[in-house]
């Protein structure tokens, strides 16, 4: 290595210890992107579930069993989002002749009901609009009361209204629309189209400045309208009095199961309509087509929510959660007698596959079972982490104690490249990122004891170059080359079984692995770049001229 | 120089008889295996107020409902529970975590369950077998190209069969140790004393290559040396570097196995044992075998 180039070596390894010092602690000296890296951990070290479900497809024929298991996968996702845990992984593995589910759940507290929820059979259900006629006699009675009270009251505010009364007073004082009485009811421009039909209608029919001359009723209760403005193209303005009258709803939840479910339904599949847009395909089987008809007879010109688990089947608001706010409930056009539905209307091709694959896994449920199930308490995952820190720590130490008083200078010079080998480390598992787990620690720890490996195979073959009578730079360069295949045959045994450890699929295994080959690029380049430019250049600095400390001997 | 090849007999019939006892353990008592193969349930409980005995535990665990439970206490301060049925159910498991916690002065937090079922474990158990039996035939393609260029004076052949002699010697000493302490101390066999041993099949043959790279070089730097001579040179020039690399990696070891806390326990016990042992093969096994072979020919 010719001078110049060493010192451009020398220069890089400054800048390298800059950049990994900063990524590994970092603090106000690191470059903006690094500040907030953070070590991943995995559930060993910071608590949390990972539960791994065999699913069984053998009922399904081959060519479907594919879409079966990411129906599966699709529908504890659901569950899992449910459960409030953050950064959940949901996974499935192929490599047995069953497929595994493996689910990671970080810091779940409420494990068992967490099991419950995911391991739950699928329930789709078709759900119907709850009326009146569901309601108690209790109810009922109570329910025309309240809006006959409520009739009563706005039909007086009506009057006041219509007597002259200040409009926006009125509504200040009397609307329950939360939304618009502090306005004085003012409702702002709105356009056809935007509210309930009732409402529209007779909002539409005033001229300016009119207030209607009877009580507009809609879902929501007694309106008192009054035009305030109009404009070119259709919009209005308008102010109203909202008296609210009660509804079915609430009484009872708004949906309620109809004698259809899941059970009932055969396949569900997209298909393309005549103007080649994606539509959902139902086939029910001979029960379920009596039953869908029943229920379709009912509700012509009404919607038919789907429910899966007991959430809208899919994300109807656009926010890609399903919450309390999404319903999926399309609108029956006609009473369906052959089994056969279709579910048409404004979807693209994978919102189409998203619902079909729903409807599929609430039709035939793919039976699966936990087979393995690892809880691990915080407490316990943080004392984990610091022992199996601690643990590496002293083995570090106990190396370079060893490495010194050993090899002295040398040793030292090792050592140095050691610190370096494991701040390269401690960079990648943030950079890269790695998941670090117990096994991870533990094949890191060991990629230490082995990086050591290269640095000794290089001095033992220094000393004896030295016996030889060799100068010392010149030994050095020696050692580098004569140790150079010894070391790459040994690491290259380490990362071929290494290679072969990634087939299982257990991920201590594979964390072990990991770890370990990572360990070992790494102190290639550590005993190759770092020792060897550290001792070339030891070599030349007065002390490196000290023969007594580059060897016992 | 330390005379290695002199008293190779004595290691001949060491390894033979470690071998042999190996076997035989293993047929008599067999391997005590981990519930990662055969299924069940461990509990973790770190215990850093109070750590009760061994007999405290058994008769708490057998109060509680599950007598024939595996009770362990690892690193002074880690409780671990092996139960042999992995369908506890959530209402076994708060009684487990109440009784127990009482005893150690812990929290649910501080409890970490596993259970596995025996499906899993059977399939575990499969796929090791496939991960062993390729690790043997990789291994086997890398001795054949590493010792490709060895030909002298004993076919390349026969330092690979030396190399594969000793890596087998380390594995059925390690076995051996897995049978002995499993029969008598309750080791049990799971994934990670399975990932130890595959570190071993690397790292045994490494050190078999170390020493026969340099038999070749000196091969070919000294010709009118005979062979016996020529082995011993090389046996006492790697030596210190064979030390010393076991000894770097054992400090890790030992430190992981100290302090490194429960779950790591096997592993590092096991991989410790085929360390020791890949060294002593590589010296005490692999070359005098080379002379041996040498000398019947010639």
């Amino acid at each position: 290595m010719s001078i110049n180039r060493q010192w451009l070596v020398i220069l890089f390894l400054f800048f390298l210890a800059y950049l990994t010092v900063s990524i590994v602690f970092p603090g106000r000296w690191s470059l903006p992107i690094f500040r907030h890296q953070e070590f991943v951990y995995g559930l060993d070290l910071k608590g949390g579930a990972r539960l791994i479900y065999e699913a069984d497809l053998s009922k399904i024929e081959a060519d479907q069993q594919k879409s079966a298991l990411e129906g599966v996968r699709d529908i504890i996702g659901r569950r899992v989002n449910s459960l409030g845990v953050t950064e959940p992984r949901i996974f499935t593995e192929s490599s047995q002749t069953q497929p595994h589910l493996v689910i990671e759940l970080p810091g779940v507290k409420n494990f068992n009901e967490a099991l419950e929820k995911i391991g739950a059979t699928p329930v789709l259900e078709f759900r119907e609009e709850t009326s009146v006629t569901d309601l108690t006699a209790e109810e009922a009675a109570e329910l025309a009361s309240f809006n006959a009270e409520a009739e009563k009251r706005a039909a007086e505010i009506l009057q006041q209204a219509q007597a002259g009364a200040d409009f926006s007073d009125l509504a200040k004082e009397y609307s329950e629309d939360p939304g618009s009485a502090e306005q004085g009811g003012d409702l702002d421009w709105f356009q056809k189209g935007a509210m309930v039909e009732e409402f529209e209608k007779a909002a539409f029919e005033l001229s300016v400045g009119e207030i209607t001359d009877h009580l507009v009723k809609t879902s929501y209760g007694y309106h008192i309208i009054k035009k305030t403005d109009e404009k070119e193209g259709g919009e209005i303005r308008a102010s109203h009095i909202l008296i609210k009258t009660k509804r079915a709803e609430d009484y009872l939840p708004l949906w309620k199961n109809t004698e259809v479910d899941g059970r009932y339904l055969a396949d569900a599949q997209v298909s393309l309509n005549t103007l080649n847009e994606p539509q959902v395909e139902l086939v029910f089987n001979d029960e379920g087509q009596k039953l869908f008809a029943q229920v379709t007879a009912r509700n012509v010109n009404q919607p038919l929510a789907i429910f899966l688990d007991g959430q809208s089947i899919v994300d109807t608001n656009g926010d890609d959660q399903i919450t309390e706010a999404d319903v999926y409930a399309p609108i029956v056009q006609e009473k369906i007698d052959g089994g056969r539905a279709v579910i048409s209307g404004a979807m693209d091709v994978d919102q189409a596959k998203t619902l079909a694959r729903r409807l599929r896994s609430g039709a035939l449920p793919v039976p699966i079972e936990l087979i393995s199930q690892n809880e691990v308490g915080p407490t316990l995952g943080r004392i984990s982490l610091l022992e199996s820190l601690k643990a590496a720590i002293i083995g570090f130490l106990a190396i370079i104690f060893f490495m010194i008083l050993f090899y002295r200078w040398p040793g030292f010079l090792a050592s140095l490249a050691l610190i370096f080998f494991s701040l390269i480390m401690l960079s990648l598992f943030k950079l890269i990122p790695v998941t670090l787990t117990l096994a991870g620690i533990a094949g890191a720890a060991l990629s230490v004891g082995m990086a050591v490996d290269a640095n000794i195979l290089v001095f033992e073959r220094m000393k004896e170059e030295r016996a030889k009578g060799e100068s010392l730079v010149a030994a050095i360069g020696v050692g580098f080359q004569r140790a150079w295949p010894s070391i790459r045959d040994g690491n290259a045994t380490t990362l071929l079984v290494a290679a072969i450890m990634f087939f299982f699929g257990t991920d201590f295994v594979k964390g072990f692995a990991f770890t370990l080959s990572l360990g070992v690029l790494t102190s290639l380049f550590s005993a190759l770049v770092v020792t060897r430019t550290l001792m070339l250049v030891g070599a030349k600095t007065k002390l490196g001229r000290l023969k007594v400390i580059w060897s016992r001997k | 120089m330390i005379p290695f090849l002199k008293y190779r007999k004595i290691y001949y019939l060491l390894s033979t008889i470690l071998v042999f006892s190996s076997l035989a353990g293993l047929l008599v008592w067999g391997l005590n295996w981990g519930i990662d193969f055969r299924g069940g349930t461990a509990v973790n409980i770190d215990c850093q107020n109070q750590v009760p005995t061994v007999v405290q535990l058994r008769e708490k665990v057998t109060n509680l409902g599950f007598p024939g439970a595996n009770v362990q206490i690892v690193g002074g301060k880690q409780v671990v529970v092996q139960i042999n049925r992995s369908d506890i159910t959530p209402v076994e498991k708060g009684v487990l975590i109440q009784g127990l916690g009482e005893l150690v002065g812990a929290g649910e937090e501080s409890f970490s369950f596993q259970q596995i079922s025996p499906i899993i474990g059977q399939q575990l158990k499969n796929q090791t077998l496939t991960v062993v039996i390729w690790s043997v035939l990789l291994i086997l393609i890398y001795i054949s190209l590493a010792f490709r260029k060895i030909y002298r004076p004993l076919p390349s052949w026969q330092y690979g069969l030396a190399a594969l002699i000793a890596l087998f010697h380390d594995l059925l000493i390690i076995v051996g140790v897995f049978v002995l302490l499993g029969h008598f101390s309750g080791f049990q066999v799971n994934i990670a004393s399975v990932t130890a041993l595959l570190v071993v099949f690397g790292y045994s043959v490494n050190d078999t290559v170390v020493v026969f790279d340099r038999i070749r070089e000196n091969l070919l730097k000294a010709q009118d040396k005979n062979y016996a001579e020529v082995v011993d040179e090389s046996l006492n020039q790697t030596l210190v570097r064979s030390l010393n690399t076991s000894l770097t990696t054992l400090f890790v070891l030992l430190a992981i196995f100290f302090f490194g806390g429960a779950t790591l326990h096997t592993f590092t016990l096991a991989l410790s044992v085929g360390i020791i042992a890949g060294s002593y093969s590589s010296i005490f096994l692999a070359s005098p075998l080379l002379v041996s072979w040498y000398e019947r020919r010639h």
